[in-house]
C-alpha cells in the first residue's frame, strides 16, 4: 500500500507529465489511498476564464451572424452559448462578486455601487474602504502618521482561487473587479498565487478616478464637471507654468480658519495637498512643446500623448516619498492651451496602497510589460462626458488602455502552463457605455459625427481577434471559459426614485423648504419620511431601531409598507408613454437572497425596464423637479436595470450542462474543473458538461 | 472650562510643557486637550457624503 500522501498539486503535476492516457494509471499506482481530485475531470488542468465585462450575448449573436467575429463563431459552435444570468442589481462590483465567492448579495454583502451606515445615515463606497492613520503626532505645522492606513475589502466570503490555491492549484489572478485590496491567499507554491486588483482600486487620490485639465480658456461648465478638476493657467512668453496636486500631506497640516472679520476663529487643521510644479514651454511657430517636471523633460506635439511618466511627490524632502505614474495628453497648443493629464496612478513598481498579491507581482509585471495603468477602471468616461474629451480623444485613450491589456495577456499566456488564469477586459464596457448614442438615433444624445457609429461593434471584433490569440495558444486540454457580468441597455430615461417616493408620500420634506437638487438629502423630514432611495438601485425603509431617524416600525407596518412599494413600483408609469412599465421587476433581499448578509441591503432592489435607468441625481440623494428625465449624458448605455434585460454571456470550448446559467454557476463550475467540492455557502450548480461530452 | 483634573508624573508634564512649546500651542493644557480629543475622536470616522461622491464619480456611474 502506497503510504506517501500525494498532495493535490503533486497528482496534478504526475498526470500532466504522464499524459492524459496514463492518468488512469497514475491513479492506481497510488494504491489504497481515495483519489485525490478530479472525479470525473482528471484531464482538465489548466482553465482559462477570459472575463470580457459588458459583452452583451444581443450584440455578440449580432455581429457574428454578420460575419465580423468568426473566432467566437468557431468557439460558439464547436463548443456551447448561453446568455449569462447576471445578479440583482446588475452592477459590476455586485455581479463580480458573485462570481468570485459563488453567493449573492445575502452571501458576499455587495448591494450596489454605494451603501450606508444606518447608524449615521452616511454614504460610503460598497467596495473598499481606506482609512487615515489611527495613530498622528502633531507637532507644529507637522502632523507624523504613526501607523499605516487601513485599507479593508468590504466583500464577504471566501474567493474561488483562495480555495484553489488550498487544494493545490496555482493561479494567476488578473485585475478581478471588487478585489481591493487583494484578497490574502495561502499559495500552492511559491511562484503561484498571483492577483492584480482591478475595479475599485484607487487612483493616488483615493478616487475612481480624477483627471486634471489645464487650460487658458476655462469650459463655461468648469464647475459642473465631476471626475476631473479644471485648473486655468496663463501662457506667458509661450511659458505654462502648473503643478500637479497629489495626495494630502499628512505630514502637515493648516489651520483652517472659519467664518469672517471679527467672528474668524482658527478651526480644524487640515492637510494641505503634495504638489509637484511642471513647465511646458511652447514653440512660438510650431504646435509642439517642452515638458519639464522633476528630472524629466519630453517633448509633444499638439495631439500627442507622453509615454507613462514617473513622479515623486515628497511629503517630507528626502525622507518621505509617495510615487505615481502620469500621462500628458497635449491636447491644443494654440490658441487655447489645453492639456488633460490622467488620474495619479498607484506606480506598479512601488505602490503606495496594496495592489497584488504577492506584494511584488505588481514590480514584477512592471519589469516585464512596463508600467501600466492600475486604476480599477480607467478608461475616462468623465472627461468624454465633461467635454474634456471629444469621441474621438475618448475611443484613442481607451484604446491604449486595451493594448496594455492586451499585451499582458499575452505575456501571461506565454508562462501559462498550469492551473486557472482568470484574465479581465474594462474596455468594451466603459466603450459601450459612452458610444451608445453614436450607433443609437433613438437615443437623447445622439451624435452621427465623429465617425463614431462603429465604435462598438470594432470593440466586439477586437475581442474576436483576442480570442483568436487566445485559441491559437491554448492546447487542446485547457478549458476555455469566455464570460461576462452582465449585458447592456439602451439608458434614454433617468427615474429620480427619491422625487417619486416624495410624490408618493414616502418621503416629507421640512416645512418651508424645497427638495433639494444639491446636497445629500438636504431639507428632508426624516421624522416623516418612511422610505428613501440610496445607490443605483436600492429603496430604504426609514425603518425604527435600524435608521438613525427611523420612524416605521417592524412588523406589521414595513410589511405591508414594502408591499405597497413593491406594487407601486411595478405599477408606475412615464406618462410620456404610460403603455410600458418603468420598473420590470423588484426584489426583496431578505426574500430572494441567500446568506447572512441578506437583511444589511437596502429594503427592495429595483429592476428598471429597458431604456431606464435611475437618474444621475437620485443614488445620493438628490432630488429633481421631475421624476422622468431624458438622459443626454454621453454615458448613453447602462446595465444597472432588470437583470433579465441585460444578461451577460458564457461561451466556452465544452458543452454546457445548463440552460439558464448564472454566475454563480461558473463559480462552481470552475472548481470541478479539479474536483473541489464547492462550500455550502455556494449557491451555484456545475454547468460544464464533462470533457467528454459532445 | 475647567472640568476634572488629571494627574500627571513629573517628568511626562516637563515633556509635555517641551513639546506643546515647540508645537505652538498656547499652553500644556491646550496641547493635552487636542492630543487626547484626537485620540477619542472617531478616526475612522465616514467620509462625507460629498467625499464619497467625489470617489465614486470617477466610475462614471454617478454624476
Amino acid at each position: 500500500m502506497e503510504t506517501r500522501e500525494l498532495d493535490r498539486r503533486g497528482f496534478l503535476k504526475i498526470s500532466a507529465a504522464a499524459g492524459a492516457a496514463l492518468v488512469g494509471a497514475s491513479v492506481s499506482l497510488i494504491a489504497g489511498t481515495a483519489p485525490l481530485c478530479l472525479a470525473g475531470e482528471g484531464k482538465e488542468k489548466k482553465t482559462l476564464v477570459l472575463g470580457i465585462d459588458g459583452m452583451d450575448p444581443g450584440l455578440l449573436e449580432k455581429y457574428v451572424e454578420a460575419g465580423l467575429m468568426p473566432n467566437f463563431k468557431r468557439l460558439m459552435s464547436e463548443g456551447d452559448f448561453r446568455p449569462l444570468r447576471t445578479t440583482m442589481p446588475p452592477q459590476s462590483p455586485v455581479a463580480w462578486a458573485t462570481f468570485t465567492t459563488g453567493m449573492d448579495p445575502g452571501g458576499h454583502g455587495l448591494f450596489d455601487f454605494v451603501h450606508r451606515d444606518a447608524e449615521t445615515m452616511a454614504p460610503f463606497s460598497s467596495m473598499s474602504r481606506v482609512t487615515a492613520s489611527k495613530r498622528v503626532l502633531d507637532v507644529g505645522s507637522w502632523s507624523i502618521p504613526l501607523s499605516e492606513p487601513k485599507v479593508e475589502l468590504l466583500r464577504e466570503g471566501r474567493a474561488f482561487w483562495q480555495i484553489l490555491e488550498e487544494e493545490g492549484v496555482p493561479t494567476t489572478i488578473f485585475k478581478m473587479p471588487a478585489n481591493f485590496p487583494p484578497v490574502p491567499v495561502k499559495a500552492a507554491t511559491r511562484d503561484s498565487a498571483k492577483a492584480l486588483s482591478g475595479m475599485g482600486t484607487p487612483d493616488l487620490l483615493g478616487t475612481m478616478g480624477e483627471f486634471a485639465f489645464y487650460t487658458s480658456r476655462p469650459p463655461k461648465n468648469a464647475r459642473e464637471i465631476t471626475g476631473g478638476k479644471v485648473y486655468p493657467v496663463k501662457v506667458v512668453n509661450n511659458r505654462v507654468d502648473a503643478a500637479l496636486v497629489g495626495p494630502e500631506n499628512t505630514f502637515r497640516r493648516e489651520r483652517e480658519r472659519k467664518g469672517r472679520g471679527r467672528r474668524a476663529r482658527e478651526a480644524a487643521y487640515k492637510h494641505p495637498p503634495c504638489t509637484i510644479d511642471f513647465s511646458v514651454m511652447l514653440d512660438p511657430d510650431e504646435p509642439v512643446a517642452v515638458f519639464a517636471i522633476q528630472d524629466r523633460e519630453f517633448i509633444l506635439q499638439e495631439g500627442e500623448w507622453s509615454d507613462w511618466v514617473r513622479l515623486e511627490f515628497r511629503p517630507v524632502r528626502g525622507l518621505v516619498g509617495v510615487n505615481a505614474i502620469v500621462r500628458f495628453f497635449l491636447q491644443k497648443a494654440r490658441p487655447d492651451f489645453r492639456l488633460y493629464v490622467t488620474p495619479l496612478q498607484i506606480d506598479p513598481r512601488e505602490p503606495a496602497l496594496p495592489i497584488s498579491t504577492p506584494p511584488r507581482w505588481s514590480r514584477d509585471l512592471c519589469e516585464d510589460l512596463g508600467p501600466f495603468y492600475t486604476q480599477g477602471l480607467p478608461e475616462d468616461t468623465k472627461a468624454l462626458s465633461g467635454g474634456i474629451f471629444s469621441g474621438r480623444d475618448f475611443w484613442n485613450q481607451m484604446q491604449f488602455v486595451f493594448q496594455e491589456d492586451y499585451r499582458a495577456l499575452k505575456r501571461l499566456l506565454g508562462t501559462f502552463d498550469e492551473g486557472l488564469l482568470f484574465f479581465y477586459f474594462s474596455s468594451l464596457d466603459r466603450g459601450t457605455h459612452m458610444l451608445w448614442s453614436y450607433m443609437d438615433p433613438q437615443h437623447p444624445a445622439h451624435n452621427p459625427e465623429e465617425g463614431l457609429s462603429d465604435a462598438i461593434q470594432t470593440l466586439y471584433q477586437q475581442m474576436d481577434e483576442m480570442l483568436g490569440c487566445v485559441l491559437g495558444t491554448i492546447d487542446g486540454d485547457t478549458t476555455l471559459i469566455v464570460m461576462s457580468d452582465h449585458g447592456f441597455a439602451p439608458f434614454y430615461w433617468g427615474v429620480n426614485l427619491n422625487t417619486w417616493l416624495l410624490e408618493k408620500g414616502c418621503v416629507r420634506i421640512r416645512q418651508g423648504a424645497q427638495p433639494s437638487a444639491s446636497g445629500y438629502f438636504d431639507n428632508v423630514d426624516w421624522a416623516g419620511t418612511t422610505a428613501y432611495a440610496l445607490g443605483i438601485n436600492g429603496v430604504y425603509v426609514n425603518l425604527k431601531g435600524r435608521e438613525k431617524n427611523g420612524i416605521v416600525p417592524r412588523g406589521k407596518e414595513y410589511d405591508e409598507l414594502l408591499a405597497r412599494l413593491e406594487n407601486d413600483l411595478l405599477a408606475m408609469r412615464d406618462p410620456r408613454d404610460p403603455s410600458r412599465p418603468v420598473v420590470s421587476r423588484v426584489v426583496r433581499p431578505t426574500r430572494d437572497f441567500h446568506g447572512p448578509r441578506a437583511a444589511a441591503g437596502p429594503d427592495l432592489i429595483v429592476g428598471y425596464a429597458r431604456g431606464y435607468r435611475s437618474s444621475w441625481e437620485s443614488p445620493l440623494g438628490r432630488f429633481s423637479r421631475e421624476v422622468f428625465t431624458d438622459n443626454k449624458d454621453l454615458w448613453s448605455a447602462d446595465h444597472c436595470m432588470d437583470n433579465r434585460a441585460v444578461p451577460g454571456v458564457f461561451v466556452t470550448n465544452r458543452k454546457a450542462a445548463l440552460e439558464s446559467p448564472g454566475l454563480e454557476d461558473l463559480t462552481v463550475s470552475i472548481l470541478a474543473q479539479y474536483g473541489v467540492t464547492p462550500p455550502p455557502e455556494m449557491i451555484g450548480r456545475n454547468c460544464l458538461a464533462p470533457a467528454s461530452a459532445k | 472650562m475647567f472640568g476634572p483634573r488629571i494627574k500627571l508624573d513629573k517628568p511626562l508634564y516637563d515633556r509635555i510643557r517641551k513639546l506643546a512649546k515647540t508645537a505652538g500651542y498656547s499652553s500644556p493644557d491646550e496641547f493635552v486637550a487636542h492630543v487626547l480629543e484626537k485620540e477619542i475622536a472617531e478616526l475612522e470616522k465616514p467620509d462625507s457624503e460629498e467625499e464619497v461622491r467625489e470617489k465614486l464619480k470617477g466610475l462614471g456611474y454617478l454624476s
